[in-house]
């Protein structure tokens, strides 16, 4: 018998679970999503969200307080994405400050940033991006105080010990190392999406 | 049947939101304020979410190509047709060659144009709702531009002349009170900084977009760094950066986020969001999420009685 998670009231319309990694996020997220009560199941890096109807309240409430942990599967390790990037200069243009940051030359970061295979550990914010873990987890690079209203597709920033690529141009907050040509996003693409929560992948310098 | 002439500043076809994909990024879209955009609809006999059109500060102009109902809610200045007033809120009939004119209005942002059938659109992960970002549904996913023609799903369709009832009509002006709950990192807001949320006139910043709009006024203090792990993040979200300006995020709401989220605005009140424009003052008033809940229903019944179905 597993343990029953304790669901958080963050709105009038949602309900939230914490969890303990992106894996137990993914499961948890997969386990409530077909429940004809939940309008939206989002996965965050470690909370889900069920969104509901104001008319469902009671029964909502009933059904999220049993639900258990769920069973966490291993993902199979398929051949890893090859992401090829230009690291610094106008593309990345907080490279200077994460290298500071870090007390790392700039062929360091590259070298640590294109020697691991990461993994994609979710996608959100916007349509395919990607947040991606795999980078040491003492690494602790800070977001930027004020968002940027414009970032370019394609762009890759780092945040705490991640690393997100931007899909789609549109406002950020991370700071940003480089770019990548890849289209992570494509509506007329089948499947849409260049990489999927699970998917293991490789950086290379351009 | 709708010839563009001029678009305004952004206008959009906006439908039924679309839901489902949020766990791969994609927003609902769908109409900024989902209550006027009912109205219009149910002023041509269309269903609440039939695709519309929303027309961002009004400046826009179009000829009428073929005979068709349509109706005009939201913020609206001066309507003409063929140069004489209209109302919004009624049924309004029009002839191939007429031409439609609607001049910025004096409060609040957008007005939905709404035509008897719907609007054709392109079709998105299940919603014709225009998200300009990645370019999905609406017409060709993007604002629409002058000489862009429009037609709707059918023709030749006659509806009675209709009036939105009195106490439906909303009145905008330059201030806003947002019904709004506290949410799951509330608590990591300094305590002077938790009484000033709910007792502060925020004024609605430069950044007031289908996205989000910033509220600005004496910085609130975020304990700790304020970082946290990438969490879900919906409409109506309110979250707050290092720099204390908390952000309300609004129906193209990305669908995770990094900063505290400090509150949200109840689900009856999201629908405000999209008639705030820079410069107006947002008040939000404290709800415990079971009176949100409970007020909410309130309010779907008296819309309910008028749109034949309740809101999604």
């Amino acid at each position: 018998m597993r343990a029953t998670l304790m669901p958080v009231r963050i709105a009038d319309d949602l309900y939230e679970f914490s969890v303990k990694d992106p894996p137990e996020a993914r499961a948890l997220a997969k386990a409530l999503g077909d429940h004809p009560l939940a309008l939206e199941v989002v996965a965050g890096l470690d909370r889900v969200a069920v969104q509901f109807a104001a008319k469902d309240e009671t029964e909502v409430s009933r059904w999220l307080n049993q639900v258990a942990a769920p069973e966490v599967t291993h993902e199979d390790a398929a051949d890893p994405i090859e992401i090829h990037v230009k690291y610094g200069g106008d593309t990345g243009p907080d490279f200077e400050a994460v290298c500071a940051a870090l007390s790392l030359t700039r062929a360091e970061l590259i070298e640590l940033h294109t020697s691991l295979v990461h993994r994609v550990e979710m996608i959100g914010f916007t349509p395919g991006f990607a947040y991606i873990s795999g980078l040491p987890d003492d690494i602790e690079i800070p977001r930027l105080d004020q968002p940027r209203t414009r970032v370019p597709a394609g762009s890759i920033g780092l945040s705490a010990a991640y690393t997100g690529i931007y899909a789609l141009a549109g406002p950020g907050g991370w700071p940003l190392i480089g770019r990548t040509d890849a289209k992570l996003f494509d509506a007329a693409r089948d499947p849409a999406f260049l990489l999927t929560p699970g998917a293991t992948l490789r950086f290379h310098e351009r | 049947m709708l010839h563009i002439l001029t678009p305004g500043l952004q206008t959009s076809l906006q439908g039924t939101p679309r839901t489902g994909y949020r766990a791969f990024g994609i927003p609902y879209a769908g109409p900024a304020d989902e209550v006027s955009m009912a109205l219009a609809n149910r002023l041509v006999g269309n269903a609440p979410t039939a695709t519309c059109l929303e027309i961002t500060y009004g400046g826009f102009e179009a000829e009428l190509e073929a005979t068709c109902t349509l109706a005009i809610t939201g913020a609206v200045g001066e309507i003409l047709l063929n140069g004489t007033p209209v109302h919004a809120h009624q049924t309004l009939h029009g002839r191939a060659g007429d031409k439609l004119t609607l001049s910025p209005p004096q409060f609040g942002a957008r007005a939905y144009l709404a035509i008897a059938s719907g609007f054709q659109a392109q079709s998105h992960f299940g919603s014709t709702s225009t998200y300009l970002p990645a370019q999905l549904g609406g017409h060709e996913g993007r604002a629409l531009r002058t000489g862009d023609r429009l037609t709707a799903l059918s023709t030749g369709q006659a509806t009675a002349t209709l009036s939105t009832p009195e106490d439906l009509i909303p009145v905008f002006s330059d201030a806003f009170a947002l019904r709004t709950c506290e949410s799951a990192e509330t608590h990591l807001l300094a305590p002077r900084s938790r009484d000033q949320l709910f007792n502060t006139n925020f004024v609605a910043g430069r950044q007031a977009t289908r996205m989000g709009i910033e509220l600005t006024g004496p910085p609130l203090e975020i304990s700790g760094d304020g970082l946290m792990k990438s969490a879900p993040v919906f409409p109506g979200t309110i979250q707050c950066p290092q720099s204390g300006i908390p952000i309300a995020l609004s129906c193209d709401a990305q669908t995770t986020g990094g900063y505290p989220r400090i509150a949200s605005i109840a689900r009856c009140d999201r629908h405000q969001l999209g008639q705030i424009r820079p410069g107006n003052s947002v008040l939000l008033l404290r709800r415990t999420p079971d009176e949100a809940v409970r007020e909410g229903l309130e309010k779907q019944t008296l819309l309910k009685k008028w749109l034949g179905s309740a809101l999604p």
